[in-house]
């Protein structure tokens, strides 16, 4: 059970670096909101769970409890709010030159 | 010149003040106070924690020794909600339009949210008594749960009937609460019921009860004033 937890909470660490390194590296804004969430949407949940794991080897089984609610609210609030932040990039205009297909202004629901 | 004359007043003010608070009694120097002496020593002597039966210290405080400060405290914010209502508050009231229209995957996935978030203020509140926390800042929570289906939802208007009406339950019953410690044992708001074991969900008397009361008075009453700043009066 502690080496589980071991390995979840390096696992966790591992996303949150290549989360980091992709919001210093991608080159426009999309592409650094994704790197951001989805990596960061797993560093978060395999760290919460190695944390549980870490929490229940020592005896205190009500944390896994604990965590899967903290999981649940940030695979949920994380997509959503991103997709709000790409959302608001696009309608502030500030679109990349190479951006190859634009379903919103195809279907006609750009602001 | 208002502000050259609100800048010396503030001054003269502050002269007065230090005057009138150096070499009094009253307000000894710094460092020459004798801590056994304060009633705080009292507070944290074990004896009388085990007597409240409030694992946190700070609640066993604020509701335990000191309820009588919170019942002015919820009636301070009671009245500066009574105030924004006084200016916002209107017959008919509509919300105000957002400047953007939010997507579907925000509307909904705000409403999931919502769920998550109360589940968060009432095990904030419920344990008040144990962990940091408690009803005020439990009832924060449930008012930016309101805020932000505000926010994210553009139809969303929330109940305020129901929240006014909630408000004066709870806090009628804060005050039924402590009128029944005047029957029970000797002092308004004096503990009645039986302190059980420290650490325990269901110990410290009523405690939990008043921050369950508490943090739903707060809520609503917050939760009122965001509505209050989000709506405007419908035009006839």
């Amino acid at each position: 059970m502690e080496i589980a937890s071991y390995v979840f909470l390096i696992i966790g660490g591992l996303f949150f670096l290549l989360g980091g390194l992709g919001v210093l590296r991608m080159p426009d804004t999309f592409n650094r909101i994704q790197a951001g969430t989805k990596a960061t949407t797993l560093g978060a949940f395999s760290t919460m769970i190695g944390v549980g794991f870490a929490a229940a080897a020592s005896g205190n089984w009500d944390w896994i409890s604990k965590v899967i609610i903290i999981i649940i609210f940030i695979v949920i609030s994380n997509p959503v709010g991103s997709s709000a932040i790409a959302k608001a990039t696009y309608n502030s205009k500030n679109i990349p030159d190479n951006l190859v297909q634009d379903d919103l202004k195809s279907r006609g629901e750009s602001k | 010149m208002k502000n050259v004359f609100g800048f010396l007043i503030s001054v003269a003010l502050g002269i007065f003040i230090i005057l009138a608070l150096a070499n009094t009694d009253a307000f000894p120097a710094f460092g020459d106070v004798d801590l056994t002496e304060r009633i705080s020593n009292a507070y944290l002597d074990i004896n009388n924690v085990e007597q409240v039966g409030s694992a946190n210290l700070v609640t066993a405080i604020v509701v335990g020794y000191r309820g009588f400060d919170t019942l002015g405290e919820v009636t301070v914010l009671f009245i500066s909600a009574l105030g924004v209502a006084f200016i916002f508050g209107g017959v008919k009231q509509k919300r105000l339009d957002l400047d953007f229209k939010p997507n579907f995957m925000l509307r909904v996935g705000s409403n999931i949210l919502f769920g998550i978030i109360l589940v968060t203020s009432f095990y904030i509140i419920l344990h008040g008594h144990l962990t940091p926390g408690g009803g005020f800042p439990g009832g924060a929570i449930i008012a930016s749960a309101v805020l932000l289906l505000y926010l994210a939802d553009d139809r969303f208007r929330s109940n305020v009937k129901g929240f006014k009406v909630l408000e004066g339950v709870a806090g009628s019953i804060f005050v039924v609460i402590g009128l029944l410690g005047l029957v029970f044992a000797t002092a308004f708001l004096e503990n009645f019921l039986p302190a059980g074991t420290v650490g325990n969900l269901i110990s410290a008397g009523i405690i939990p009860v008043i921050y369950v009361l508490i943090g739903l008075k707060v809520g609503s009453e917050i939760a009122g004033i965001v509505d209050n700043f989000l709506t405007e009066e419908e035009s006839a």
